[in-house]
């Protein structure tokens, strides 16, 4: 009986249902596809981020002077053998991860006739990938053994007058080295006055053959995450020191708690809302139902029957919302995680089972001023009044 | 009589209505927060964004070029070009002047601290913490690390730039009062120098005495420099009023297509556009004119990814605002249209009595645009309070309330509202009227 006449009702009040239906759905659709971005996009916003490129420095523990060159210069084989080593446990340990690197080692040479310039060796095919803002006119160089090649900062450019294609002379005391000019680089900062070389080429330039100034890393993470890397990475280096450029790292934690916060609070707010908003149509609906309740209670339905017939009604429409909604809310959400960061956001499951308790509370929740019914007369309801 | 049944329909029923206006007030009060927190989203993490430091860097046209390594120049103080600090005032009359969040000159020196026994090799850096500066139409601007290096901490206390910094300190006596200094963080150790420690250090030619009123920590270069009031370092080196490097921290807007072009292939009306538009080749610009001799570099590391966290997070909040008010239009459409269904009796009952279609429409109307005036109202009012507190909670300071938004979600509610209803009412209007009496 019960079900029997569930399944009239649902029948029967097709259009109704329909109209119910259209709500449940867009909201829970929204509430998904929210929830699935809120769940993603903080790592999205964390890797955009890491644009800003190195974050980590390592250098010689000895303090820098006022010498000619800068600092004490260091053999990279304990840090590459420690950055190995990290490499292969990192996807196991999670947190803090090295995703790129490179050496530096900086001499000041004159170049041309007569101009006085920083030289920095470092692997010229790292450079795109580890300082990603560089601009560069005429070419990158692909190969960090070859050891004719340059770029040049476009201050230092200008000053030598050399474009790509040129040939520069470089001499530090009685070396000299002659390189073509691949690319000339704009950066804004330091880079635009110096010249790029392969690391080799600046070691042996300089008579300081595996040594290295500083390397540079940039690793990926929290801004806590960086900031327990630097002592425990460095813990495994004797007599270097690693430094997390405080100005990266702390930024960046501040603007990701931000954006963190504004999407948490706008999202929680939307969310909220919608699940209101849904509440207060399917109470509308309940209300419309007086004349339904009068009628079973005319025929001598019990008060607690009829309510479970309503119940369960909203609680399958409850359940259907938020099916469809998950799935459209899923697309949805890929949809926007491709049109905003290019790739799609990954899918949380635990959403879905989420939403379908959310929209079914919310359906029943909202049949329940179907109980302010138990005081309604058959007659005075059916008379129409 | 219309008016009559209108205002039965809303006092006999008045839960209906209730709920309609409250779904109604919901669904704009989603809409209004979305859109207020999407409109100011950009300003207000571009704020954010000068948490990074600098974004811009003046120097002046010289004839060598820096040697800087690792934030230090190395260059002697007595090679390069200068720039003149009394122009800096005239930052403040640019087209972009309130865009400038503020900028720090500095001017370095090699110099010798003089513990005992022990000599450490370091340099003087010469800026200020937070200085007034003269605008040339009367005005003072505070400025210096303070706002453009946030992430600079000192322990204990910034230098102050009293008369002791002034510039007679040029004789050298122990009976002078020390300069006031703030020392970086690993010099200090190494040198065993505490907070509120007098020092000797040896710099330029002279020996001074210097108090270090605070420990600075930066993570960078800095750590192992002392860094003294600008005035103080100027009369040092000898370069009173002068400055090598200067950093600007600017608002921008991100660089678009139109932003990325060179100025110079610009049409006039072009050009226009371009120079009033914060873009921060614009204001590069606009710096370079008001300080003669000098050369305005984009600190592109920061400039570029500024500009494309921002682009993202501000197409985000767009999607999102609009998804939401896509969802709470279907929402409270249906809701209205659930009102109208449910009311076929009444309109069977209208009809019997002689009601033309146009008149049961009118009246139906009628009811939903005062529904959706009501509803509407609430909600804006309710979504602004929302924006405001998202704001407070997120940034510290509330979004700026916008009366644009007004009309458009009281636009909004309307036409959610008669959608929703013209479709089922047209409809049950066209219903003949025994049988929907009979409850068919």
């Amino acid at each position: 009986m019960f079900w029997r006449v569930l399944r009239q009702m649902l029948l029967e009040g097709r259009g109704r249902l329909a109209v119910a239906l259209i709500a449940l759905v867009s909201g829970a659709t929204v509430s998904a596809a929210l929830l699935n971005l809120e769940f993603d996009a903080e790592r999205k916003f964390t890797r955009e981020l890491r644009t800003l490129g190195p974050n980590v420095l390592v250098r010689s523990a000895a303090p820098v002077g006022t010498a000619e060159e800068a600092g004490a210069v260091f053999a990279p084989d304990a840090l590459e053998a420690a950055l190995a080593a990290a490499g292969q446990r990192a996807p196991a340990s999670g947190g803090a991860e090295v995703t790129a690197w490179a050496p530096y080692l900086y001499a000041i040479v004159r170049a041309g006739s007569d101009t006085t310039l920083v030289l920095a060796g470092t692997w010229l095919d790292a450079v795109p990938r580890l300082t990603p803002w560089w601009r560069v006119e005429g070419s990158w160089v692909a190969d960090r053994q070859n050891p004719a090649v340059c770029l040049v900062g476009h201050q230092a450019a200008a000053r030598l007058l050399v474009r790509p294609g040129s040939t520069l002379e470089i001499h530090y005391g009685s070396r000299s080295a002659s390189l073509e000019v691949a690319g000339v680089i704009s950066t804004g900062g330091a880079e635009d006055d110096q010249v790029f070389v392969n690391l080799a080429v600046a070691q042996q330039l300089a008579g300081l053959p595996g040594k290295i100034s500083v390397a540079q890393l940039s690793v990926s993470g929290t801004p806590e995450e960086v900031q327990a890397f630097a002592p425990r990475f460095g813990a495994q280096l004797a007599g270097l020191e690693v430094r997390p450029l405080r100005q990266i790292a702390q930024a960046e934690g501040q603007l990701l708690a931000r954006v963190h916060s504004l999407l948490f609070w706008s999202v929680g707010l939307i969310l909220v809302l919608t699940a209101l908003c849904v509440l207060s149509t399917t109470a509308a609906l309940a209300v419309e139902r007086r004349t339904d309740v009068g009628l079973m209670k005319a025929l001598g339905g019990e008060m607690t029957r009829i309510v479970r017939l309503f119940l369960a009604e909203a609680g399958l429409l409850g359940a259907a919302g938020g099916i469809i909604g998950s799935v459209l809310g899923t697309l949805l959400s890929a949809w926007v995680g491709r049109r905003v960061f290019g790739t799609a956001v990954s899918l949380r499951p635990e959403v879905i089972p989420l939403i379908l308790a959310v929209m079914v509370a919310v359906a029943l929740v909202g049949a329940l001023p179907l109980r302010l019914l138990s005081h309604v007369r058959p007659a005075v309801v059916l008379r129409g009044e | 009589m219309f008016f009559r049944i209108l205002r039965e329909s809303f006092i006999r029923n008045p839960a209906r209505k209730w709920l309609e206006g409250a779904s109604l007030a919901l669904g704009m009060a989603i809409a209004t927060a979305a859109l207020t927190t999407a409109l100011d989203v950009s300003d207000r993490m571009a704020r954010e964004f000068r948490r990074l430091g600098a974004n811009l860097v003046v120097t002046p046209k010289s004839d060598t070029l820096p040697l800087e390594i690792g934030g230090v120049d190395y260059r002697p103080v007595e090679q390069g070009a200068y720039l003149r600090q009394d122009d800096l005032g005239k930052l403040r009359t640019i087209f972009w002047r309130l865009n400038i969040v503020g900028f720090s000159p500095f001017l370095e020196a090699p110099a010798e601290l003089d513990r005992g026994p022990n000599r450490f090799p370091t340099r003087m850096v010469g800026t200020w913490a937070a200085h007034a500066v003269a605008e040339p139409d009367g005005g003072v601007f505070t400025t210096g690390v303070l706002s453009t290096h946030p992430w600079w901490k000192v322990d204990g206390a910034w230098f102050s730039e009293g008369p002791s910094a002034a510039p007679e300190s040029k004789r050298t006596d122990a009976a002078l009062p020390e300069i006031q200094v703030v020392i970086g963080a690993s010099l200090a150790s190494r040198a065993g120098i505490h907070r509120g420690d007098a020092f000797v250090v040896h710099s330029s030619g002279h020996d001074v005495r210097l108090l270090a009123t605070g420990i600075l920590s930066t993570g960078g270069a800095e750590d192992e420099a002392i860094v003294a009031p600008l005035g103080f370092v100027q009369q040092l080196t000898g370069h009173p009023g002068e400055y090598r490097r200067m950093l600007v921290s600017a608002l921008t807007t991100p660089e678009d297509q139109f932003g990325k072009r060179d100025p110079d292939t610009l049409s006039p009306t072009e050009y226009d556009r371009w120079f009033c538009t914060p873009y921060i080749s614009s204001i590069a610009f606009q710096i370079k004119q008001a300080l003669p001799g000098a050369e305005v570099r984009v600190v592109r590391q920061v400039a570029e990814t500024e500009g494309r966290v921002l682009g993202r997070l501000s197409t985000l909040l767009w999607l999102v605002s609009i998804a939401a008010l896509l969802a709470s239009a279907l929402v409270i459409g249906s809701a209205s249209a659930t009102t109208v269904l449910e009311r076929r009796r009444e309109i069977g009952l209208m009809k019997a009595l002689g009601a033309g279609r146009r008149r049961i429409v009118s009246i139906f109307v009628a009811e939903q645009f005062l529904v959706a005036l009501c509803g509407g109202l609430l909600g804006f009012a309710a979504g602004e309070g929302l924006g405001y507190l998202v704001g407070r909670i997120v940034f510290g300071t509330p979004a700026t309330g916008r009366m644009v938004l007004l009309p458009v979600v009281l636009a909004l509610a309307l036409a959610v509202t008669l959608a929703g209803s013209l479709w089922p009412l047209g409809r049950v209007a066209r219903l003949d009227a025994a049988p929907v009496l009979r409850g068919e």
